[in-house]
């Protein structure tokens, strides 16, 4: 090859190598650096011949790459080019300084809206968005017995479900049976017995999960089934709590309902294995046991066990709702007798968080309205002081300032702002998610996960930046778009600029979204009110309530555990105080009765309608005076004695059985059946005590004395004189009296109970309020800075017009008239959004239409008023004016 | 009124030592890129890649120490390069350099770090 041949080949090289760069860089050096490669690869080709030109040409190679890359990862270059944005910045920060009420007020307003913000944010990323600390958790599913026949959709499965599921190939991979056991844990036969929930399940539930133990081990293959060896996994909290988080526990013996496991191992910190139960809440154990029984061999009728299946990776929800629902196919059949009994799949993680997702949801959506609140605030905030410098930018562009120089200028100090917002709201974020949990209910699915971490800063930040540059943008615009002499007469003359129109607008938006915010925080706020009035078929007040686990050990039958309950209620019925003791399986508000199947043959209300006269109803066993106790009221006949009189079985049923059974009639003495078979007489008819929702009935209730067919573990309730809270130490006493082994849980005054189920609604009225009344306040500030800003820019038409004999209140009137113009637009525009959020909020709602006049009605009015005051008290410096003096000024 | 806006020459030290080795070259007449990787082996110091360079030039160039020079109509090859040549500025500049290097190992010395034996 000839040495040409070689330079041109050359030459070719560097050109391709020129790609690495960006293409400004390109454009401008391109040639110059091709240049110096073919003077280079000359110079090496007299040297040292073909040989060194290759060399060179692979070092060429890793020279392009290595700067080119540099080259366009520093954008700092470019930006030089067209200004110096380091003086830029520093102009900025002088002038921020300079105006330090004005960037203090913009950087509080950003903290407190975007930190609100965060934190809706934070509780929804985590609870909603955020995946399931487990292995491919969108293959996860829980399945639920649906029983078309009767209104129960979320039954617990049976064991034979459950074999089922796990043996059906397919889309299935794999299914494992869980039953939460409430079990009372000692450790070594000392005294402090606590009671811990415990998740029941098949040796695989850590396999099927994907998650692996931080010290010791899971279950292994042939620790479930009947004669398994008991072993026991603990979780973090647990073990830090109650074992001071101490390593060699593992290998250690604790006993649970006085059996002994051996520890093998403790699960990760934040770990947490959540399930809902059937009909409440979601639940979550502390500690994981496995079953001692083959779950196939149990009784195909007894719903008794949730099922969580792990679909095959890959698989579409809908061939595992299909594989499942093949499965229910073949149960139907086999244990039903085809009466339509289905498997519902859900995904794992809407099942757990379906309770909690509307609330959230629209939590999120008015966290959202008040970012766009801000956002316009911030834009009308920068565009007022952008139009306070009108002189300044015309000065500056009279000079020759480029205008992207003044809008670069705009921008930056608007991403500035946001930035430092931005920060402060990430540290409002830190704390107040961590005051947000606490007041959280404690059902509330991934509570444990929920704080912000550093992706959630980087957004929120990152959000700050934008919302400032977003507000400064509009700004800007106007600062460039503007013809150079209309910005200098605008400067020179007392009028107002073009931007005038712009910032008006800019408050009309604001009054509208923050009336569609009022006017959902109005909803919310009606409906928790009218939960907090709710008559819930008790009466909490002066109602103690505590948990008294009885083992399966020491006390086999119901027949033995039955003196207990007896002394237990004569020792607390003779505390101090104390008027009325009783107890039942679960307390009212807890969602945690069984259900059972009730019929009243020869009732007169039976209609022939099976699902009418066979009700599926709440199965609650009770004694002693448990409905003094709560303060049902008894409606007809009487509630059940201290003692049985004879062997008569006898039952309670509730104000709706009564009515829809034995309409005009009276149910007591009338025989009933249970469960199709047990036969017992009503002895009296008592109000329905809400067990389920605080604002509305639950399924009819029938109360059975708990000696013939109840628990062993019954909640018990003292009505006191007293305050409830004052009696916890001397009714734990009490207990300790009848049984040193027994341990007590829940403690907790009924008020207490009825206070946490409404955690939620009061949470989510909390938030919403403070929202609202955030974006009434900025909207205010919008309107009172507009008026103020007229005012003055209006000083001397208003002079002119005073000269030529109007009075002040004319004047007044003049400048309250643009304020009225600002709200009423604001309002129209507002309308369609109150109809979408009504809409949008009408599923968290309670006894409260989503269009209610009266809320609407409160919440305009109440616009009004802040609107009228956000007017008038600028406008007033009106009839401050005095005409001869404002000509003079000039 | 003094409308002298030239920045203070501190602001662009220290130089990186491809910039210093381009002011330095340029400080003794015009030159085209490759001319300035000569210079710099002519000088013992390690010669800069090309895409360094050109880097580097283009940095210089942007903060007004060197500009490009006129390209004149050519009567051969060499001429039609892209030349570069110093300004005041980047004069000063490099000036402020060396006299900042110098004071360094000034100190260096004084500090004991340059002594014979001194490894």
């Amino acid at each position: 090859m000839t040495r040409d041949r070689w330079l041109n080949l050359s030459e070719r090289w560097a050109r391709l190598l020129l790609r690495f760069y960006p293409a400004d860089f390109r454009d401008e050096m391109g040639d110059a650096l091709v240049e110096a490669y073919v003077d280079r690869c000359r110079y090496a080709m007299e040297r040292g011949g073909a040989a060194s030109v290759v060399w060179l040409w692979l070092r060429a190679l890793a020279d392009s790459a290595f700067n080119g890359i540099g080259e366009r990862v520093r954008p700092a270059v470019a930006w030089r080019r067209s200004g110096n944005w380091g003086m830029d910045a520093q102009l900025v920060i002088r002038r921020l300084t300079r105006a330090p009420v004005f960037t203090a007020s913009m950087i509080a307003t950003l903290t407190v809206g975007l930190g609100a913000f965060a934190m809706v944010f934070t509780v929804v990323q985590k609870v909603l968005i955020a995946p399931l600390p487990y292995e491919k958790p969108d293959d996860l599913y829980f399945v639920w017995r649906n029983y078309t026949w009767v209104p129960l959709e979320r039954g617990w499965v049976a064991g034979p479900d459950v074999a089922a599921l796990k043996g059906a190939g397919g889309a299935i991979k794999d299914a494992v049976g869980l039953r939460l056991e409430r079990v009372t844990m000692s450790r070594g036969g000392t005294a402090d017995p606590t009671e811990v929930a415990v998740m029941v399940s098949t040796a695989d539930l850590f396999d099927i999960l994907g998650v692996r133990a931080a010290r010791g081990r899971t279950f292994s293959p042939n620790e479930s089934g009947p004669g398994r060896p008991p072993v026991i996994v603990l979780g973090d909290e647990l073990w830090r709590t109650r074992f001071g988080g101490d390593s060699t526990i593992v290998g250690s013996e604790i006993r649970l309902d006085d059996r002994p496991y051996t520890v093998v191992g403790i699960m990760k910190k934040g770990f947490r294995f959540m399930r809902h139960s059937s009909l409440g809440p979601a639940e979550s154990a502390d500690a994981y046991i496995t079953f001692d029984t083959d779950l196939a061999r149990e009784s195909p009728n007894a719903g008794a066990f949730a099922v969580l299946v792990r679909g095959r990776p890959g698989a579409a929800p809908k061939a595992v709702a299909a594989a499942v629902n093949a499965v229910a196919s073949v149960i139907d059949q086999r244990d039903f007798r085809s009466r339509g009994l289905r498997l519902d799949a859900v995904s794992a993680k809407d099942d757990l968080v379906s309770r909690v997702r509307p609330a959230l949801q629209v939590l999120g959506a008015a966290g959202a309205f008040l970012v766009l609140v801000l956002a316009v605030n911030l834009a009308t905030l920068l565009l007022s002081r952008a139009a306070h410098r009108e002189r300044e930018f015309a000065i500056s562009r009279a000079l020759g300032a480029n205008h992207v120089t003044i809008a670069r200028a705009t921008l930056l100090e608007g991403a500035l702002l946001g930035a430092f917002g931005g920060i402060g709201a990430t540290l409002v974020a830190i704390w107040g998610t961590r005051a947000l949990v606490a007041l959280a209910p404690s059902d509330l699915p991934r509570r444990e996960a929920i704080a912000v971490d550093w992706r959630i800063g980087a957004i929120v930040v990152g959000v700050g930046i934008t919302l400032g540059l977003l507000a400064a943008l509009v700004p800007a615009l106007w600062a460039t778009r503007t013809r150079l002499v209309t910005l200098m007469a605008n400067a020179n003359v007392r009028g107002g600029g073009g931007h005038g129109r712009m910032r008006r607008g800019m408050v009309v938006v604001q009054v509208a979204l923050s009336l569609v915010l009022l006017t959902t925080g109005g909803l919310v706020v009606r409906s928790f009110e009218r939960l907090l009035r709710a008559n819930p078929g008790f009466d909490p007040a002066g109602v103690l309530t505590m948990r008294v686990p009885v083992s399966r050990d020491r006390f086999p039958t119901l027949q033995v555990a039955t003196p207990l309950h007896e002394r237990l209620e004569r020792e607390l019925s003779a505390l101090p105080g104390v008027t009325a003791v009783g107890a039942a399986s679960a307390m009212p508000l807890t969602a945690n009765v069984d259900q059972t199947s009730f019929a009243a043959p020869g009732a007169p209300g039976n209609t022939g309608v099976q699902e009418h006269d066979k009700p599926l109803v709440d199965y609650i066993p009770a004694r002693g005076r448990y409905i003094e106790a709560l303060g049902i009221r008894v409606l007809a006949g009487r509630a059940f004695g201290s003692a049985r009189a004879g062997a008569r079985r006898e039952v309670l049923i509730d104000r709706t059985l009564a009515s829809e059974l034995f309409p005009n009639a009276s149910a007591v003495g009338a025989l009933v059946v249970l469960d199709g078979a047990d036969s017992a007489t009503v002895i009296g008819v008592v109000e329905h005590a809400r067990q389920y929702d605080i604002h509305q009935d639950g399924r009819p209730q029938v109360y059975i004395r708990n000696e013939d067919g109840g628990y062993r573990t019954l909640s018990f309730a003292l009505r006191t004189k007293r305050s409830p809270a004052d009696l916890i130490p001397e009714a734990r006493a009490a207990v300790r009296r009848v049984d040193p082994q027994l341990a007590i849980s829940d403690v907790k005054p009924m008020e207490d109970l009825v206070g946490e189920s409404l955690r939620q609604q009061r949470l989510s009225a909390v938030l919403i309020t403070g929202f609202s009344l955030g974006a009434l306040m900025l909207a205010a500030m919008g309107l009172f800075g507009i008026i103020s800003g007229s005012v003055s820019r209006r000083r001397h038409e208003i002079a002119v017009r005073l000269a030529l004999g109007a009075d002040h209140g004319q004047v007044l009137r003049l400048v309250l008239r643009e304020g009225a113009g600002l709200v009423i637009g604001g309002v129209l525009l507002g309308v369609p959004g109150i109809y979408f959020a009504g809409r949008a909020v009408a599923g968290m709602l309670v006894g409260v239409s989503a269009f209610d006049a009266v809320t609407l009605g409160a919440v305009a009015g109440g616009l009004a008023l802040v609107a009228a005051a956000a007017c008038y008290i600028p406008a007033r410096r009106v009839t401050g004016i005095e005409p001869a003096r404002a000509f003079r000024e000039e | 009124m003094g409308v002298d806006r030239e920045p203070a020459v501190e602001r662009f030290l220290p130089l990186r030592p491809v910039e210093f080795d381009i002011l330095l070259s340029l400080a003794s007449g015009e030159r085209h890129g490759y001319g300035i990787i000569q210079d710099a082996e002519a000088r013992g110091s390690a010669a800069p890649d090309v895409g360094t360079l050109y880097r580097a030039l283009r940095r210089l160039q942007d903060q007004g120490m060197i500009e490009a020079s006129e390209r004149r109509q050519a009567r051969d090859a060499d001429d039609r390069r892209h030349n570069y040549r110093i300004t005041p500025l980047g004069l000063r500049v490099a000036r402020a350099e060396a006299r900042r290097l110098t004071a360094l190992i000034r100190a260096a010395r004084i500090g004991g770090l340059l002594e014979k034996g001194a490894t």
